[in-house]
């Protein structure tokens, strides 16, 4: 792939030259706000800071999410970590963003803390958390989110262009994974070489790391345990409004039978005797699982959201990783390759059937 | 509710079938006086691509013992592919629910118009194996 290395201190002029050479008509990037980074939409070149606020490891809200409906023809530029931009691309295959219209940009992600912890601890944190960093917090009881511990997919190899910042040094590689972030590193002047930030090695390293971690979550094995672990859930589908994946405009669980009211609700507890409220707890959460299991990327956004503090980390990503790995299926990795339940093979899944 | 005259456990089964073949299948059993156990209340849908995996969940919650989804042959679906894009929902849907030890009480069979015997077999192999399971935990549980 083509790319070319810049200084860190150079990404702020980066990310300024997309809007000045109009590459892009507008950027979202991370900005500083007070103890905290959050997402900003940028016109004016003069608004963006340092660049280094990409890396700051702080998760507020799925950035993918954020470009959902872009579908008009004025173009933006998403820099985000590796499962934001993985969530904007199953977005363009649902339909709910024209790829034409996004350049996604992803940079090498460290893994986060909730954005609260991080705004308490800032300056224990900092701007960049290595392997050794992240050991050294955890001794001092700041660990980083679940979703990240089980996450295999943090170094930038998604979207257009990739971000690298190959073990925290103070060099980053820019380079263009398609022809559209070709054609925009092009337009930025970069002279532009032969870059190699496939890194198999630390993928594998990560991947070993997320498994073990993975498997020393606890499992439900009955639906008992699921029903004890949803046992405090209020509803309220704060996971759903900020799941970058669940996208339907009018979801079932706001319509009378999802969120049945008055007679609606006698007629349920007339079916069952009684009707444990509020009503459809269980039935939503197989639902949703169900609905994002090929397109979930882990992001935990949900188990940020839950104010009744269920690690839903625990049960989305998990639950739905069976079913990717079923399909085969990596969300995010593809543009072009079909979300499953779109597509079939004249045999398969026999066995999986009864 | 759920028990015979002795107080032996009845599973309660639902059933959806298409309407082209695993419907006419159960409809040529009974002409053909075929005999299988009554325990599956069957649900016609015009399509097994018409089940939407939610219908399975809800009769799981409200406490049906199993569900049974019959359609076409793969390949021979009244509508080409409805029963290809079903084969992928339930496969997802049973993976799920094995986390939660629940896949065991869903099974779909692919059963053509003309297999009569085939339809009573798999009614008395799902009544007799959601026996064996026992019934559903969540029966008269408050959801």
């Amino acid at each position: 792939m083509k790319g070319a290395e810049l200084a860190i201190g150079d990404l702020g002029g980066f990310l300024r030259s997309l809007l000045e050479k109009e590459v892009v008509d507008c950027l979202i990037v991370p900005h500083r706000v007070g103890n905290n980074v959050a997402y900003m939409l940028v016109t004016d070149p003069n608004k963006i800071g340092s660049g280094e606020e990409i890396f700051i490891p702080s998760f507020s809200v799925n950035a993918g999410g954020l470009l959902k409906g872009w579908t008009i023809k004025s173009k933006v530029g998403l820099v985000a970590k590796p499962c934001e931009i993985r969530a904007a691309i199953e977005l363009v295959k649902l339909n709910q963003i024209d790829k034409e219209s996004a350049l996604l940009i992803s940079v090498d992600c460290p893994g986060t803390f909730e954005n609260q912890v991080y705004a308490d601890h800032k300056d224990e944190i900092g701007d960049w958390i290595d392997s050794a960093k992240i050991e050294e917090l955890k001794g001092k009881g700041l660990e980083i989110r679940e979703a990240c511990k089980i996450c295999s997919n943090m170094l930038a190899d998604v979207g257009d262009i990739a971000i690298a910042r190959q073990d925290g040094g103070d060099k980053v590689v820019v380079a263009a994974l398609t022809p559209m972030g070709e054609s925009a590193l092009n337009a930025l002047e970069l002279s532009l070489e032969d870059k190699d930030i496939e890194r198999k090695d630390a993928k594998a390293k990560i991947a070993e790391a997320a498994k073990n971690n993975e498997a020393s979550l606890p499992k439900f094995g009955s639906i008992e345990a699921l029903e004890e672990f949803l046992r405090d859930c209020i509803v309220c589908k704060n996971c759903r409004d900020v799941c970058p994946v669940c996208y339907c405009k009018e979801c079932f669980f706001d319509q009378p039978l999802g969120d049945p009211v008055s007679g609606d609700l006698l007629n349920l507890g007339a079916i069952r005797g009684a009707v444990g409220l509020p009503a459809n707890q269980l039935f939503y959460h197989l639902t949703r699982v169900y609905h994002v299991s090929a397109t979930c990327v882990g992001c935990g956004a949900c188990a940020d959201a839950c104010p009744k503090d269920i690690p839903l980390t625990r049960y989305y990503p998990v639950i739905t990783k069976k079913v990717q790995e079923m399909f085969e299926y990596v969300p995010g990795k593809d543009v072009e390759e079909p979300i499953p339940f779109t597509t079939y093979e004249e045999e398969e899944l026999e066995d999986r059937l009864r | 509710m759920g028990e015979d005259a002795k107080g032996e456990f009845e599973p309660k089964i639902i059933g959806f079938t298409c309407n082209w073949c695993t419907y006419a299948s159960a409809d040529l059993a009974g002409t053909s006086r075929k005999k299988y156990p009554p325990n599956t209340r069957i649900i016609r849908l015009m399509c097994s691509g018409r089940l939407d995996p939610m219908f399975v969940l809800k009769a799981l919650l409200n406490g049906a013992d199993g569900v049974f989804i019959g359609g076409c042959h793969p390949g021979e679906c009244h509508y080409i592919k409805g029963n290809f894009y079903a084969r992928r929902r339930i496969a997802a849907l049973r993976t799920i629910l094995k986390e939660f030890g629940m896949d065991n009480r869903v099974r779909s069979e692919w059963i053509s118009a003309s297999e009569g015997d085939k339809f009573a077999t798999v009614m008395r192999e799902m009544a007799e194996n959601i026996k064996k399971i026992g019934p559903n935990p969540l029966r008269g549980k408050v959801l």
